[in-house]
């Protein structure tokens, strides 16, 4: 009754046309079963007892390997055999499913990949063979290594494999003439002689199949005895299903069923599977071109509509304005339509996670749990592309660095198994998604330590910045932590390409950390590339557009309002709620003239125009880009439009200032302003430490922060005192001024303070109220008059000029303008000549030897004096490598005293430097900084340092000396 | 003009026996898995059934012996197709109700003998 079996021999020839059609086709669908077969196969491995979801991988893959034989691909064809061979003992239970069973599936599935890359290029498949992974693969489903180690990855890449002929057998053995019979003498390999080629394992020749085809039963002679043992004959085909594919495992289970029973069942399964079908049935496949194309259409449609909308706005009463509304409801609605069709579940970005979890889980020695919230929510296509990899690098780094080992997740009282969640949710037009792990969190330490050793911030920057803040460092170039490096992360290049990734895209990410329990790193990306709401911006009469997801706020300042432009070291910046925003002028960045300024002289050039035009009423536009704030400065701001983003003509591509251009609704064409190549641009100035190089570092040293207090007294000439310095500011009445002995004195707290003047022709206000500074020691008090307190700004103190005026160290400039740094020793001892003689109580019977290494003039003219008095000998250097040099001269003091930052080599190093070698080994150093935390302590005990003080601490310092020299004693 | 039924979950190889089919003047259908196949039995019953083994939903073997069960079912010309090529694999789908077996992959001339062979064409 039944006949010769046929097969068909793996050529092209099917009989079909188009085969280029065919292979794009197969390509499609293989690729997106793979990518369910790797998630599936990961929550096998979690139960091997699902039986459905092994069913479901095994039918994907066999699927793979089915269609390969139509199109002729012999390579994809073994491998995908190979791998299901081992599914099929899984399934069969003839295989304990084994974590290095499930590992070379998985590799298997990998090599499928590669071969089919390969295919999608060059439309063949590559050359060489996958001969180990498929012996292993053999060796597996024959039981053999079923709890061997895992074989190392590279021996499974196809391109390592040594290059053989696509037909292995023809090279490795003597051809056999088809004619003769299929099995060789070692018994291992048959050739086919229908199919003409060696048979996979598990595989039966044509002869034996047809054989055993003709020897099967037919329905109609099923009641003799099945030749084939294992086969209960069954006379009633019917049985009752569920929807679920069960293979022929109901042979067992389901034989008996009445067949009406089955029916009935089949009948309601028929009805919810109708409506399956008709959707199933109603959705079109269409290239991503077509849609793209789609997509530039509508844009074009929106900005045409947009310009009928403003034709007709300006007339009264055209016949145009009925149907035209009506074309603008259509068009929005097209327009959402069309967008709709270009959105996917981000959860096609997410599928291959599992998989990567998995393994990073075996490769760690970590137990991880991925949770995934919020996969269907939907974004543009072209983004969700764009987001992949920084997603999945996210996710490597929370396993590797976010997650502890078990052991140290047990010691912290947390759950061995870490897990790390994905969140995504719509939140205004933008969507947010959430990376959490319950984890160590950030090691701020760390970050610090390398903050500073990469030179991005100085330990006084870090002091003033919150955890969250430092935190952020993660993203800056170049920027690792990991203690040790690993495959998995680690190597240096990461979060900065995370962050610039989704820069691009118009995102933001940032992070926030809490020790010991974990990390939330939160990207927001926009829905869309295509149609952004942007800010439309004027400078110098051209308009500009700035995307509004990097716009904070909007700032109106001009000379007359409580916003003014200012200028520091003829940098502008903007002082927004206590904190100095850098700013960019617009038409600088763009360098761009002024064509013919209305309102202008002739004879006036058009940069004095500019000039003449700033801080007039300018707009500041606060961006933010990464964790770098700053401020564009335009002329006028219009309103926010939905544009639709054109791509840069090749030929301005190379400007980075420029994201790319749209058609407004009046018809004209405006630039998009890309308000991150502002920033790089500007960072070059070397104000952003992001860009800034080794020197701009070394500057930074230079240009240490201190906060002054600027006021005026006397002259017009802005004064200004280290902040740290002053006890109290006061204002009393000047009734309350009174003379002693020459000498203006006023009760104070119960006390009288002589209050000093800042020179002999300063006077004091003959009404009113008197503002002073109060400079305070533990019993004594003195006030300062000044005529009017300026401001507390932060800048670094650099004196340019000395003074020769007494009671002025010198002048540096302070917020842009040039400041007299007033000397306030020389005010003390003004007010008490014996200020100092306190400490001189403490004086040693010799006077003792004092190197004092600080950069600042300032603080070498306050100390030296201060040491003076107490009875030291004071020698005074710049740096360290003049502090060397004295040391090479022979000199010899009792105790130095160095500053922590300086430029060049740093008070750290000095002191390891000097404790290294012999001649200073054993003099004592007192560390002075800016700043005191316990760390910097630490650090200072551990490199030599004998104390670390304060530096506008006078006492402590003066205290520190006299007890380092006493336990020091004699022994210098 | 006959009628034949494509039952298989990959779309290359419904395309590929739908060229091939159309070529032998058959009017073609196409089923993604056994259910979706039974459902088209009901309605119109074709003339030859070319059906794939492993599927979702249901597989091959159990639409066969649905589809012999059913008012009609027995009338059409199922050909098994498919990788799964062992003695089991073929007892099992003849006693189903197979009229042939044919192992994938196929081409033109392989379907043409077939049908030949069972009086379809």
């Amino acid at each position: 009754m039944l006949s010769a079996i046929c097969n068909a021999r793996p050529t092209h020839n099917t009989g079909v046309a188009n085969m280029d059609d065919l292979l794009s086709e197969f390509l499609t669908e293989t690729n997106e079963n793979l990518d369910t077969v790797d998630a599936e196969l990961v929550r096998f491995e979690k139960d091997p007892t699902d039986k459905a979801v092994l069913d479901n991988i095994f039918r994907l893959v066999h699927t793979v390997k089915g269609t390969c034989g139509f199109l002729g691909l012999p390579r994809l064809e073994s491998v995908a055999h190979a791998s299901e061979n081992v599914l099929g003992k899984f399934r069969d239970g003839e295989l304990k499913v084994s974590t290095q069973a499930v590992s070379l599936i998985l590799k298997s599935i990998d090599a499928i990949k590669i071969i089919l890359a390969e295919l999608e290029a060059n439309e063949a498949e590559p050359e060489g063979d996958d001969k180990e992974l498929i012996d292993k693969l053999n060796e597996v489903a024959s039981g053999k290594i079923v709890d061997a180690a895992p074989a190392r990855a590279e021996e499974h890449k196809p391109e390592t494999v040594k290059s053989e002929a696509k037909a292995p057998v023809a090279e490795s053995k003597p051809a056999p003439q088809p004619e003769t019979s299929g099995t060789f003498a070692d018994g291992e390999k048959k050739i086919d002689p229908v199919l003409n080629r060696e048979l996979l394992p598990g595989e039966v020749s044509m002869e034996e199949l047809e054989a055993a085809f003709n020897a099967a039963p037919g329905p109609d002679e099923d009641k003799a005895p099945a030749p084939v043992a294992e086969s209960p004959a069954e006379p009633v085909p019917a049985v009752a299903v569920t929807a679920v594919a069960d293979d022929h495992s109901d042979e067992e289970e389901a034989a008996p069923s009445p067949p009406k029973a089955g029916k009935q069942a089949q009948n309601t399964d028929t009805a919810a599977k109708n409506s399956d079908t008709s959707i199933a049935n109603q959705s079109v496949r269409v290239t991503v071109d077509l849609l793209e194309d789609l997509m530039t259409m509508v844009s074009e449609l929106v900005l045409t509509r947009n310009q009928l909308m403003q034709i007709v706005r300006d007339q009264e009463d055209s016949k145009f304005k009925v149907p035209l509304q009506r074309l603008n409801l259509v068009t929005t609605e097209l327009q959402e339509g069309v967008m709709k069709t270009r959105m996917q579940p981000i959860g096609n970005a997410w599928q291959k996670l599992p998989r990567i979890v998995r393994d990073l889980s075996h490769e760690l020695g970590k137990k991880i749990e991925l949770k995934m919230l919020g996969a269907d929510t939907e974004l543009d296509r072209q983004v969700l592309e764009m987001i992949k990899d920084p997603l999945t690098h996210m996710i490597r780094n929370s396993a590797d660095h976010g997650l502890e080992q078990p052991k140290k997740r047990l010691a912290a009282g947390k759950p061995e198994l870490g897990t790390i969640k994905l969140n995504a949710y719509h939140e205004g037009g933008h969507v947010i998604i959430q990376i959490s792990d319950d984890g160590a969190g950030l090691n701020i330490e760390r970050i610090k330590q390398k903050a500073i050793a990469s030179g991005l911030a100085t330990e006084a920057d870090l002091e003033e910045m919150s955890d969250q803040q430092i935190g952020n460092f993660i993203f800056k170039a170049g920027f690792s932590t990991a203690e040790t490096i690993t495959s998995v992360s680690g190597r240096g290049v990461g979060m900065d390409v995370v962050r610039s990734n989704i820069e691009k895209i118009g995102g933001t990410v940032d992070v926030r950390t809490n020790p010991g329990k974990g990390s939330v790193f939160t990207v927001k990306i926009p829905l869309t590339l295509a149609i952004v709401s942007a800010l439309v911006v004027e400078s110098y009469g051209e308009r500009f557009a700035i995307p509004q997801i990097s716009v904070i706020e909007l700032v109106r300042a001009s000379d007359n309002s409580e916003h003014k432009i200012e200028e520091l070291k003829s940098s502008p910046v903007l002082r927004l709620r206590d904190q100095l925003l850098p700013l960019v002028y617009l038409s600088d960045v763009l360098r761009m003239k002024r064509k013919s300024p209305a309102g202008l002289s002739a004879n006036e050039t058009p940069e004095m125009g500019a000039q003449t035009q700033r801080g007039k009423d300018d707009y500041v536009v606060v961006t933010q880009v990464g964790d770098f704030r700053f401020g564009i400065v335009v002329e006028r701001v219009f309103d926010t439009e939905e544009i639709v983003v054109k791509p840069v003509a090749p030929i301005l591509r190379h400007i980075s200032v420029f994201s790319g251009n749209t058609i407004l609704g009046d018809g004209s064409v405006i630039m998009i302003l890309d308000p991150n190549g502002i920033a790089n641009m500007y960072g070059n100035g070397a104000i952003d430490p992001d860009e800034a190089g080794a020197e701009a570092v070394s500057s930074e040293f230079a240009e240490e922060k201190t906060s002054l207090l600027i006021f005026k007294a006397g002259d017009d000439t802005p004064k200004a005192v280290p902040l740290s310095l002053i006890a109290r500011l006061e204002e009393l009445d000047v009734s309350c001024v009174e003379s002693s002995n020459g000498r203006d004195v006023i009760q104070y707290r119960g006390q009288l303070m002589p209050l000093v003047r800042m020179s002999d022709t300063h006077q004091l206000r003959t009404e009113g109220r008197q503002q002073m500074l109060v400079f305070a020691d533990e019993t004594r008090t003195m006030g300062l008059a000044v005529d009017s307190i300026v401001d507390i700004v932060e800048d670094s103190l650099k004196i340019e000029l000395t003074s020769d005026i007494t009671g002025v160290a010198g002048t540096a400039v302070i917020a842009g303008r040039a400041t007299e740094i007033i000397d306030v020793s020389h005010y003390l001892v003004a007010a008490f000549p014996d200020w100092f003689e306190e400490s001189r109580k403490s004086r040693v019977k010799r006077p003792r030897s004092v190197l004092l290494i600080d950069d600042s003039p300032f603080f070498r003219n306050m100390l030296a004096p201060v040491l003076g008095t107490a009875g030291y000998k004071v020698t005074a250097v710049e740096n360290a490598d003049q502090a060397l040099a004295l040391r090479e001269g022979g000199a010899l003091f009792d105790v130095i005293v160095s500053d922590i930052q300086m430029p060049g080599m740093s008070g750290f190093e000095l002191a390891s430097m000097i404790k290294a070698d012999q001649r200073w080994q054993k003099t004592p150093i007192v560390a002075i900084s800016a700043h005191g935390t316990p760390e910097d302590f630490e650090r200072g005990r551990s490199v030599g340092f004998s104390d670390y003080v304060v530096k506008m601490d006078r006492g402590a310092l003066l205290r520190s000396l006299s007890e380092t020299l006493s336990v020091y004693g004699e022994a210098v | 003009m006959k009628s034949c039924l494509v039952v298989d979950d990959s779309r290359v190889i419904r395309k590929v026996a739908r060229q091939i089919l159309e070529d032998l003047s058959f009017e073609t259908f196409e089923a993604v898995d056994g259910q979706e196949a039974l459902n088209i039995c009901r309605t119109k019953m074709p003339d030859a059934i070319l059906l794939d083994w492993n599927m979702p939903v249901m597989n091959g073997i159990d639409f066969l012996r649905h589809l012999r069960s059913e008012k009609g079912g027995m009338s059409p010309v199922v050909v098994f197709c498919t990788t799964e090529n062992d003695i089991k694999h073929i007892t099992e789908a003849i006693q189903a109700g197979a009229n042939e077996y044919i192992m994938k992959p196929f081409d033109r001339e392989i379907i043409e003998t077939k049908f030949l062979e069972v009086g379809l064409v």
